[in-house]
């Protein structure tokens, strides 16, 4: 059956882009809280903390999905995050802000007359959407620590081969012996 | 006792021990989910904590003490104690610019304190870095300003007060009145101050400056920081512990 693999995949490529975008982020704090405030959607206080708090978030979601822990508590919480990155990135869009990593001028990435990325950026936080919707629906995949655990709601059909409840068979077989 | 019910009780059991088993075996998950989630929240909180602690910005040495500051022919300004050549920390900096303010509150401090402390000798260029309106505008109307300053001592307080009073990028700010008073609350003493900023004299220098050393720096974005002519990356120039230690390195 293909869809655990495919819950596979997508686990490793959202995980992917969290860790990265965390990692790049966790580096330089003061940055990272900067770039919160320039959405200028947060008051202050809790932009800051957002700041500081997200790359790490970020990051440990991330690590979460690729070991296939708690993988669906994981996905739904990587997928209010891009709900929240698609929130911002539209309503910066909207009202007009120009937000990038530093300020960048004439030599910079942002020529004159050159826009944000904002449209690219909201399709790739959409399409992680359904990554994450997808993985929290098709509950772990394979190499998820949930398995061996024992954390997944419903194990997958074909690697139960037709024994749905292996500590009712085996009572029942105790059972007869005793008579 | 029947077969029948015999096999009725054992039925019983059957189910008995069943539900027992599921009930264990709920509980068990449970815990499980309750260990992994705890050491992800604690994860988190304490890396977040540490990214906060980490990013204390250093006291800054009080005005009185800070190293000697000259306004140079080109609008740049140096600060350093006499005698102090090296190392270098060129700091490229725009009024308007978000990160740029981000800067000055975690490692502005430090840079002056290593100024003062002679580890260091500091240039500041305020530069225009923008090209759109209306960040354009409000980034030259301060820079021109800040250019209006001859005396040293008084511009880091002028240059504290803009970036303290930075406006948001998506309106007209830094107006000129406000810039006239803030370079008296700084000190600005000098007779032409007024005239000098409302006639905005330096606005054409300030964009031809602006353009000369974006092009001769490779100025990709600011803020930049540059340390004996080498770019400084932004996870130390913004985190003040690991920006001293780079810059004490290069000194040695």
């Amino acid at each position: 059956m293909a869809v655990p693999w495919v819950t596979t995949v997508a686990r490793l490529v959202l995980a992917g882009v969290l860790i990265v975008a965390g990692w790049l982020k966790v580096g330089a704090p003061a940055l990272s809280v900067q770039a919160v405030r320039a959405y200028e959607l947060l008051p202050d206080r809790i932009a800051t903390a957002v700041g500081y708090g997200l790359p790490v978030l970020e990051i440990v979601v991330g690590v979460l999905l690729v070991l296939g822990l708690l993988t669906r508590l994981s996905a739904v919480g990587a997928g209010l995050l891009m709900v929240a990155f698609v929130i911002g990135i539209a309503s910066a869009w909207a009202r007009g802000l120009r937000i990038d990593c530093g300020c960048f001028g004439g030599g910079g990435p942002l020529a004159e007359g050159q826009e944000p990325s904002y449209f690219w950026e909201l399709l790739r936080d959409f399409g992680l959407v359904v990554l994450a919707g997808w993985i929290a629906w098709f509950t772990p995949g394979r190499f998820a620590l949930d398995t061996p655990l024992g954390l997944t709601p419903r194990p997958y059909a074909d690697e139960e081969a037709g024994d749905h409840e292996p500590g009712a068979s085996d009572h029942q077989e105790e059972v007869k012996e005793n008579h | 006792m029947g077969k029948g019910a015999r096999e009725a009780t054992a039925r019983e059991r059957i189910a008995q021990l069943r539900h027992a088993d599921r009930k264990k075996d709920r509980n068990r998950r449970l815990a499980t989910m309750v260990t992994i989630g705890t050491i992800a929240v604690l994860a988190i909180g304490g890396g977040a904590w540490y990214a906060a602690a980490r990013d204390t910005a250093e006291k800054q040495t009080a005005a009185a003490q800070l190293a000697p500051t000259t306004v140079n022919a080109d609008g740049s300004v140096t600060m350093a104690q006499a005698g102090v050549t090296k190392p270098v920390l060129d700091v490229y900096e725009d009024f308007q610019c978000p990160a740029c303010k981000a800067l000055e509150e975690s490692s502005g401090p430090t840079i002056k304190n290593l100024a003062a402390e002679g580890k260091a000798k500091v240039v500041f260029h305020p530069i225009t870095i923008f090209s759109m309106e209306p960040t354009k505008s409000n980034s030259v109307r301060a820079g021109a300003a800040a250019r209006c300053i001859t005396d040293g001592a008084q511009w880091p307080p002028f240059h504290d007060k803009l970036f303290a009073e930075q406006p948001s990028e998506t309106v007209e700010g830094f107006p000129l009145t406000d810039l006239v008073a803030w370079g008296k609350e700084a000190g600005v003493t000098a007779p032409d101050w007024e005239k000098c900023v409302t006639s905005q004299k330096f606005a054409q220098t300030q964009l031809t400056q602006s353009d000369k050393i974006i092009r001769t720096e490779k100025i990709d974005g600011t803020p930049a920081l540059k340390l004996n002519g080498k770019d400084v990356d932004s996870d130390v120039a913004f985190v003040p512990a690991k920006l001293r230690q780079a810059v004490l390195a290069a000194g040695k």
